[in-house]
């Protein structure tokens, strides 16, 4: 099963209507907005911090699906003109479309995060402690990384052996399931100094280390690094 | 070509330059000032009208030093010294906690108590290599050179040859004891033991020195807790009720200062050297019925409860004790002293102007050194003004109490002596604070050149890199692994917890791999892909043995239940996996040489598979070694940790109670030996018996697995599991498509994992004696120095010969392997060869093996590539922060640590061995 044999699919590409070419831009700020808004929570209380925030993370990433994302199966954005008439009818029906598709990626995600969980604890996450905080960093990596990714990508399981292999053209979703994931790795990093800051404890600078990847990642991938393919060499 | 190997030897060669040349600059001899004291006129006679000295309370001094006694171990609830509590309950005897300092282990805590100086971290590679006896304090000035000189002054000792060591000829009588046996607990005290009452009724010596360490060795052993523990403490109680109950009896010790002391704690592990609470806080105990004149309104309540982890009662520097014994045996404070003498014992002088004598002196004499570090402050015995209000430097705050000490002294007002007293400890407290802590006077230039030579090699090594065409991701990887690495090196945190970021770094690397090979194809069942397995090896590794300071005693598969107690089976199960997985490895190189034999008459069957009666006789032969092994390693932890082995049959274990340890080891070592030079003419016989063609590499895979079972001989039994899930990883590895490159960094990532991994950390007191003695029954440096460094890098050694098979696909072409095993194995080496065709237009694994030296210096390039630039990190830093709160704590040991990792492993077992183990593959 050569996972090159097959065509690759495109990069996705955003709604070209104004408001969604300008929120996506925004998107990654107020990913980071809600963040840093939960932050001195999540260090007080991490389990009831990161739920609270979980929530309005997944308000947030549907609404960003919705807003500007192409669901799966629609294919490629195309921009035709269409009557007066026939414009509303089909626009309400694609919105409970999206919708739906954005609560089935929700879901997905959410059983991923399980999946995530198991790679953190592969990683060095706390085995035998900890739990609630492991599965809530999970469930806020998935919504980041892949809620975006089964909206546009959807469940087949070629893509996802592709987007596991890097195979994916780069591009606003796949920068950010990439960045969540170095961050996320990069944000244990501090974690051993002897600062003794409360924002030390487990999970919170991989959390930050997410967001942070999250917003730089779908920052890149939404601008110089659109359509281009990871290669290693 | 040439050029390049011999820019990558000069390389090499001056990384153990580097290393020597920045230690000079970093560890210089502490110039000292030699001589004895001579009571000198301590100035202010008009004013004093001081009579003589005052007068001394003792003159004889019993000075017996438990190793590794630590305050709790005498002061706890638990402690089994129920005699020295009541004492401290009688007021016969004055308990303090005596700071040690960092390096906390014996030499240097000696010389810190007898000379009341802090000693050069130098001391700890002096205390290692024991033979040395430039560090001898024969011309310094110790308390034991000042009770010699009195009249009639006699010493003698017993116990700890380090005593002999360092005061050579200075002994009436004495029987020294090799403080590195530590596998014995008995023996080393009886023979401290059975000369004290004899020495108790001779009344010709004026300071008796017994220095126990059977307590220390139990620690070493099996840790603070350990069963033999109180039984200990209860033995040297009842030295001591035997000591003080003769100096109650006896008329010629009527004035007797008995001190018992440790001179170093240990921490939970049972070990010493760092700068733990448990590791600094020995206990001291001074005794005698005399002292009850100054106990009188101390509180005396013992057991108690410490204050900190390990501070009971007060707390002094381990150095007061020499001044202290200065004023209550008379004679002058030892020159070189930075110790304060302990206040409660003023009390025994009713009048006070012998208490500001006292002080006095002992004042002038650090005035003196505080003068020679600082020439250009004022420290004279006239009133003078200093502006004394603005900031101070330290050595401007020093002349300020000095002159607060000369003003109180001249003037001619009535004060009250007290107050005399507390400008004076002001002063000296102050002083031994800013002294102790004074960075000692590097030789920057020399930890300039030392840095600058390892950079040097660092970038000759790079020089012999091939051309950089294209960068590959394994390149990348490596780039970034030591960047991040050698920034690291500047906290002191990540120092203490380096652990951290090479667990992080592999399971990141792991993970990329992982990635790498999804590209290529998509393994079906990917949770069972190679690297995700190596994965989850890794992350039962690094949670096998917590490490590092700050959570090193947090729960660890080792210490868990799972392991312990009733479930030691579950332990020995996996350990007797581990031997047995060698032993059928073992005996296939046996029966697979026995075939040579068979078949040397018929060339071309050299390569042959050997029948099953070879496989029989293999076996056959492996057997007896690998039980033998096993044996010692079971023997050796029903003695050594007598919780692991509670499942066993009781007879088996007094059966095994029985053998003598020493030669059943020696019985192990050369069973390796036998087979490995049996092995070594085998192969060579077949390899000139083939007619062309190459072999598989077979001897290189034999000496390697011999190897294998040297290493778990050389750990302790709860880590040989680690050695089988090690070659479990090494099984994965093979199936991963790895360039050089890349398989240099695995090496480098999974020798560092592995240190770590085996309970090791950049701390001196996490290097592990238990099983340097195997085989050995008298004290030998390179024997003891070699068991010492395979024990405590067994790990790195296992990866970096592993890496040698890695990059040379040794014995890929095994006979005895199941026939699934075998077809996966060739259709990887197929896509192997079509990857390594495709990608490099080179020939596959063997070629490497076979060809010319490039693949090898290429790998020993990146190996040293990677030695030469953590050096550079760990000199940078230590030269940057040489005044660093931490620099004495974390990161010279850390320096040593790289300097072992440099010298020993990196010259010694990576370009050594690694270079025999390739020449053994060629054949």
């Amino acid at each position: 099963m050569k996972i090159k044999d097959r065509a690759l699919p495109e990069a996705t590409n955003i709604y070209p209507t104004g408001f969604a070419q300008s929120y996506q831009h925004l998107h990654p700020f107020l990913v980071l907005a809600l963040g840093s808004w939960y932050f001195n929570d999540i260090v007080a209380n991490p389990i009831k911090g990161l739920s609270t925030a979980l929530v309005w993370l997944a308000v947030l990433q549907i609404a960003y699906c919705v807003t500007c994302l192409p669901p799966y199966g629609t294919g490629k954005v195309v921009v035709e003109k269409k009557k007066p008439g026939e414009k509303e009818k089909k626009r309400s029906s694609q919105v409970a479309t999206k919708i739906f598709t954005g609560l089935v990626a929700l879901i997905m995600s959410l059983i991923v995060s399980l999946v995530v969980a198991a790679t953190l604890v592969l990683f060095g996450a706390p085995m035998t402690t900890h739990h609630w905080e492991t599965l809530l960093c999970a469930g806020h990596m998935s919504l980041l990384a892949t809620l975006p990714l089964v909206y546009v990508r959807g469940v087949e399981g070629q893509t996802w052996q592709e987007a596991v292999a890097l195979l994916l053209p780069v591009d606003d979703v796949y920068g950010g399931m990439i960045g969540t994931f170095v961050g996320a790795w990069l944000g244990a990093v501090p974690v051993p100094l002897d600062w003794d800051r409360a924002w030390q404890r487990w999970p919170v600078t991989i959390v930050t280390g997410a967001y942070v990847g999250y917003a730089i990642g779908k920052s890149i991938g939404a601008t110089w690094g659109k359509g281009g393919k990871i290669v290693f060499v | 070509m040439a050029r390049q190997t011999l820019l990558l030897a000069v390389a090499n060669l001056l990384i153990p330059i580097a290393i020597l040349v920045f230690a000079t600059g970093f560890f210089p001899y502490k110039p000292f000032m030699t001589g004895l004291a001579t009571y000198e006129n301590p100035g202010w006679e008009n004013i004093f009208k001081w009579k003589k000295q005052p007068e001394p309370k003792f003159d004889k001094l019993v000075f017996m030093v438990v190793d590794a006694l630590r305050s709790d171990f005498v002061y706890g609830e638990d402690s089994g010294m129920k005699f020295v509590q009541s004492l401290i309950r009688d007021g016969s005897a004055i308990p303090f906690t005596a700071h040690a300092t960092s390096p906390t282990i014996t030499m240097p805590r000696v010389k810190a108590m007898t000379t009341g100086s802090i000693p050069s971290f130098l001391d700890v590679i002096l205390n290692f290599a024991e033979s040395d006896t430039s560090s001898t304090l024969a011309t310094q000035d110790t308390w034991l050179a000042q009770l010699k000189a009195k009249e009639g002054g006699k010493l003698v000792m017993y116990g700890d040859d380090t005593w002999l060591k360092l005061f050579p000829d200075f002994f009436t009588r004495a029987d020294g004891t090799s403080s590195f046996f530590v596998s014995d607990f008995t023996e080393v005290d009886n023979n401290v033991t059975r000369h004290v009452s004899s020495e108790l009724l001779n009344s010709d010596w004026n300071a008796m020195i017994l220095h126990y360490l059977g307590l220390d060795h139990i620690g070493h052993k099996a840790g603070p807790r350990s069963p033999n523990m109180i039984p200990k403490q209860i033995e040297m109680d009842g030295m001591v009720e035997q000591i003080y109950s003769a100096i109650e009896n006896e008329d010629h010790l009527e004035n007797t200062l008995f001190v018992l002391c440790g001179d170093h704690g240990m921490n939970d592990g049972g070990n010493h050297g760092g700068s733990a609470p448990g590791e600094t806080s020995p206990a001291l105990v001074f005794i005698s019925p005399k002292i009850k004149k100054i106990t009188e309104a101390i509180a005396k309540e013992s057991p108690t409860k410490p204050k900190g982890e390990f501070e009971y009662y007060k707390k002094i520097e381990q150095s007061d004790i020499a001044p202290t014994l200065a004023g209550l045996m008379g004679f002058p404070v030892p020159r070189n002293n930075l110790g304060v003498f302990i206040e409660d014992f003023l009390y025994f002088w009713d009048d006070g102007i012998d208490r500001i004598q006292l002080l006095l002196r002992n004042a002038k004499q650090i005035k003196t050194i505080v003068e020679a570090t600082y020439p250009s402050l004022g420290f004279s015995d006239e009133v003078k003004e200093l502006d004394c209000d603005k900031s101070l430097s330290s050595g401007e705050r020093l002349a300020c109490k000095w002159q607060n000490v000369v003003q109180s002294m001249s003037t001619v007002a009535t004060l009250h002596p007290q107050t005399r007293v507390n400008f004076l400890f002001s002063f000296l407290r102050d002083a031994q604070d800013t002294m102790s802590s004074t960075a000692s006077n590097y030789d920057v230039s020399r930890l300039f050149l030392g840095t600058f030579l390892a950079f040097l090699s660092f970038g000759l090594t790079f020089l012999t890199l091939p051309k950089l065409r294209r960068i590959s991701s394994a390149a990348i990887a490596y780039t970034l692994t030591l960047s991040l690495y050698g920034i690291l090196m500047f906290a002191s945190s990540y120092v203490e917890e380096e652990h951290n970021f090479w667990y992080w770094a592999t399971s990141g690397w792991f993970f990329y791999l992982f990635i790498s090979e999804s590209r290529k194809q998509w393994f079906p069942k990917f949770i069972f892909h190679p690297a995700i397995m190596l994965l989850l090896l890794h992350r039962i590794i690094r949670r096998w043995n917590q490490t590092g300071q700050k959570y090193a005693g947090a729960p660890d598969i080792v210490h868990s239940v799972v392991i312990r107690g009733p479930h030691s089976i579950i332990l020995w199960f996996l350990v007797g996996a581990t031997y047995t997985d060698i032993m059928f490895r073992l005996s296939r190189h046996v029966a697979r040489s026995v075939s040579t034999f068979e078949h040397g008459n018929t060339r071309d069957n050299v390569d042959l598979e050997s029948t099953d009666i070879n496989g029989i006789m293999g076996k056959m032969a492996i057997l007896p070694l690998t039980v033998t092994a096993f044996l010692f390693k079971l023997a050796f932890t029903a003695r050594d940790a007598p919780e692991l082995t509670q499942g066993f049959n009781d007879g088996l274990l007094y059966g095994l109670g029985t053998l003598s340890l020493v030669s059943v080891a020696q019985m192990v070592f050369a069973g390796i030996c036998l087979i490995g030079s049996w092995q070594i003419y085998a192969e060579n016989r077949r390899s000139k018996a083939r007619k062309r063609g190459a072999g598989s590499g077979d001897l290189a895979v034999a000496l390697f697995d011999l190897l294998a079972l040297f290493l778990i001989t050389q750990t302790k039994a709860e880590n040989i599991p680690l050695f089988l899930y090690f070659r479990c990883q090494l099984f994965f590895l093979t199936h991963i498509d790895l360039s050089p490159t890349a398989i240099a960094l695995t090496t480098i990532l999974l020798a560092q994992t592995s240190f770590f991994a085996l309970g090791n950390s950049n701390a001196i007191s996490s290097i592990s004696l238990s099983n340097s003695y195997n085989g050995i029954s008298g004290y030998s440096l390179p024997a003891v120095a070699l068991l010492l460094f395979a024990s405590n890098w067994a790990g790195p050694i296992f990866f970096s010969s592993a890496g040698v098979l890695l990059l040379g696909s040794h014995g890929r072409e095994q006979r005895f392997v199941n026939k699934e095993e075998l077809d996966a194995r060739d259709w990887i080496a197929e896509e192997r060869e079509h990857l390594m065709k495709q990608a490099t237009k080179e020939s596959e694994g063997r070629e490497r093996r076979k060809g010319a030296t490039d693949v090898w210096r290429g790998h020993i390039a990146l190996l040293t590539l990677g030695v030469s630039a953590g050096l550079v990190a760990v000199m940078a830093a230590c030269m940057v922060l040489r005044e660093h709160l931490f620099i004495w704590t974390v990161f010279s040991p850390k320096f040593l640590f790289a300097g072992a990792w440099g010298t020993f492993f990196h010259l010694g077992v990576s370009i050594a061995w690694g270079s025999a183990l390739w020449a053994a593959g060629k054949l």
